[in-house]
């Protein structure tokens, strides 16, 4: 029998590269994050002080924060409930067809491919051209709005990008869980007389119920940290209208006043939101899990 | 019931047509115009271009520096993926075969850190990044991509090494093989599907990722894809036809990708979501 010591520092051995990767990008910043957002460092001087929670207060009056919050917030919501309602549905639909299932799934996932950034600006071609031109040449006028520069349009265009990117992979997920749907108990629902409708809540959707966590779990996390169709599309405007947490920390930090001290306060609260957020699902999907 | 369920067809059908259309619309739209003179375009956005003029493409090639900076991308999703398969694989494989109370914490550790958002580690990162000098060096921009990666990789090897029989080893060691040699010779090649799942994510994921290369990477001769796509964007605001063209010039690598190994990806996809 060999040694608990021998074989923890072999373990070593074989974990060390990863470990180091780990560490060195990943733990150490985490970690140094929180000892930053303590001080005054701006990035350029070599010394800094340390101020407690100095950065933290100054952060409770900051109002173009606290607009990004509300924002990120509010997007979160409503993708949340948006994209996994349009991803079900198709998923439904396609699941449901007995021909072009696969083809259908290849169109519908190909946005995911290309990255928001491409696909933020393509959609602003889009709203900037486009959609005017359909409004003066076929009398579409309710397409006629200033998309991209009035803040409800502006949060409305995100949304409709940010759907467009998002249901392609949930739809995946949510393909994959029906076709686990055991045919057995389907048929078995159907001879006893349930329609449709009534087969679906009752059978399919609580076995689906796995996905859908790992659906609103993505999503959720994911849209948290949005950054990429913020930033291509509306840049955060109309003025800071549509300014995401994490646009506003990289601005803070990486344009014009470099505040990085003050931004890793914020990234420290980002954190702390998505930790308490990622702890309630945990939970839920636990409890879930007992029943 | 006959008649029903052609109706249902229908309905069920000109929704999912419908939701094509949105899907495709950008894509579609943006190469039909990146054919058009500006002339054209900012006459009729929706028609079809008379001509294809290809000039677009010649200009945006040469102003994106397009060879390269594919190039520059290429590199980077494949030496990052390389070393986070290298590295994780051995990794998750010893955490899973070892039964110590290091290993378990280990273990908890990478896992945990799955939840770390990367905007709230990206200033720090900065730093670090600029205390190693690898500000402009795509190696160890590879570098830090597999340490970012690297806890969800070792997560999916670690569950799917816990499947495959430990006697294997024990007859490879019993037949002199050394632990390294068990590992790439008898365990990697059963960790196959799981590695092609690992490959296609994080491939997709560095290929498409913007804010860590935005920080990162300042020298243009380094840029990505995306961040070249970006820089083109910014000086030519309003020239649609370069920029779309520029779009289209981007997308294109992914969208071959994707036609290639469409039925891997959307597997791969599925499977990690799932797993991970």
């Amino acid at each position: 029998m060999r040694s608990k010591k021998y074989e923890n520092l072999n373990l070593l051995i074989y974990v060390f590269p990863a470990l180091f990767v780990y560490i060195a990008f990943k733990m150490f910043p985490a970690a140094s994050g929180l000892f930053y957002s303590m001080t005054n460092w701006n990035g350029i001087n070599k010394t800094y002080n340390f101020i407690g929670l100095t950065n933290f207060i100054d952060l409770v009056s900051d109002s173009y924060f606290w607009q990004s919050v509300v924002f990120t917030c509010k997007y979160v919501a409503v993708m949340l409930v948006i994209a996994n309602i349009t991803a079900l549905g198709i998923a439904v639909a396609i699941e449901s067809l007995p021909r072009f299932k696969g083809l259908y799934r290849t169109v519908y996932y190909m946005p995911n491919m290309i990255s928001m950034v491409i696909g933020g600006y393509m959609w602003r071609f889009i709203f900037h051209k486009v959609l005017y031109y359909m409004a003066d040449n076929w009398g579409w006028s309710f397409l006629d709005q200033s998309w991209v520069g009035d803040t409800r349009y502006a949060f409305i265009s995100i949304i409709i990008v940010a759907a467009w990117g998002a249901v392609g992979y949930l739809m995946i997920i949510y393909l994959a869980a029906l076709q686990g749907v055991p045919a057995a108990l389907k048929e078995a629902s159907s001879l006893d007389g349930a329609n449709a409708w009534q087969s679906f809540w009752n059978v399919t959707f609580p076995s689906i119920l796995p996905a859908l966590s790992i659906c609103l779990f993505w999503t959720l996390n994911s849209a948290f940290q949005v950054f990429d169709v913020v930033y291509s599309l509306t840049g955060g405007g109309p003025g800071r209208a549509t300014q995401s947490v994490a646009m506003n920390i990289y601005e803070e930090a990486f344009k014009g006043n470099i505040r990085y001290g003050y931004a890793t306060a914020k990234s420290t609260v980002l954190f702390i939101i998505i930790l308490i957020i990622t702890a309630v699902q945990l939970r839920v999907m636990r409890k879930r899990g007992d029943e | 019931m006959k008649t029903g369920k052609r109706t249902y067809l229908i309905i069920i059908n000109t929704f999912l047509i419908l939701a094509g259309i949105y899907t495709l619309f950008p894509l579609l739209l943006a190469l039909s115009n990146s054919f058009k003179t500006n002339g054209e375009l900012l006459g009729n956005v929706v028609s079809l271009p008379k001509q294809l003029h290809f000039e677009n493409y010649i200009r945006t090639l040469e102003k994106m520096n397009y060879l390269s900076t594919l190039g520059n991308t290429v590199f980077t999703a494949g030496i990052s993926v390389f070393i986070m398969v290298l590295f994780s694989g051995v990794a998750g494989w010893k955490l899973c075969r070892t039964k110590t109370k290091l290993s378990n914490f280990l273990y908890s550790m990478f896992v945990f850190s799955m939840l770390i958002p990367f905007s709230s580690i990206m200033i720090p990162l900065y730093k670090v990044i600029l205390g190693f000098r690898i500000e402009n060096s795509l190696l160890g921009l590879s570098f830090v991509y597999s340490g970012l990666g690297v806890s969800m990789a070792l997560f999916l090897y670690h569950g799917f090494v816990k499947g495959i029989p430990l006697e294997l080893e024990e007859a490879a060691s019993i037949d002199g093989c050394r632990p390294l040699q068990i590992f790439f010779l008898i365990v990697f090649p059963l960790l196959r599907p799981i590695t092609a799942t690992i490959c296609i994510t994080n491939i997709l994921w560095v290929w498409n990722d913007f804010l860590l290369p935005l920080i990162v990477l300042s020298d243009n001769k380094k840029y990505t894809l995306l961040l070249s796509t970006n820089t083109l964007f910014g000086q030519y605001s309003s020239d649609w036809t370069a920029i779309l063209s520029a779009l289209i010039l981007a997308a294109l690598p992914v969208i071959v990708f994707y036609a290639v190994f469409q039925k891997h990806i959307i597997k791969g996809i599925a499977d990690g979501a799932v797993k991970g």
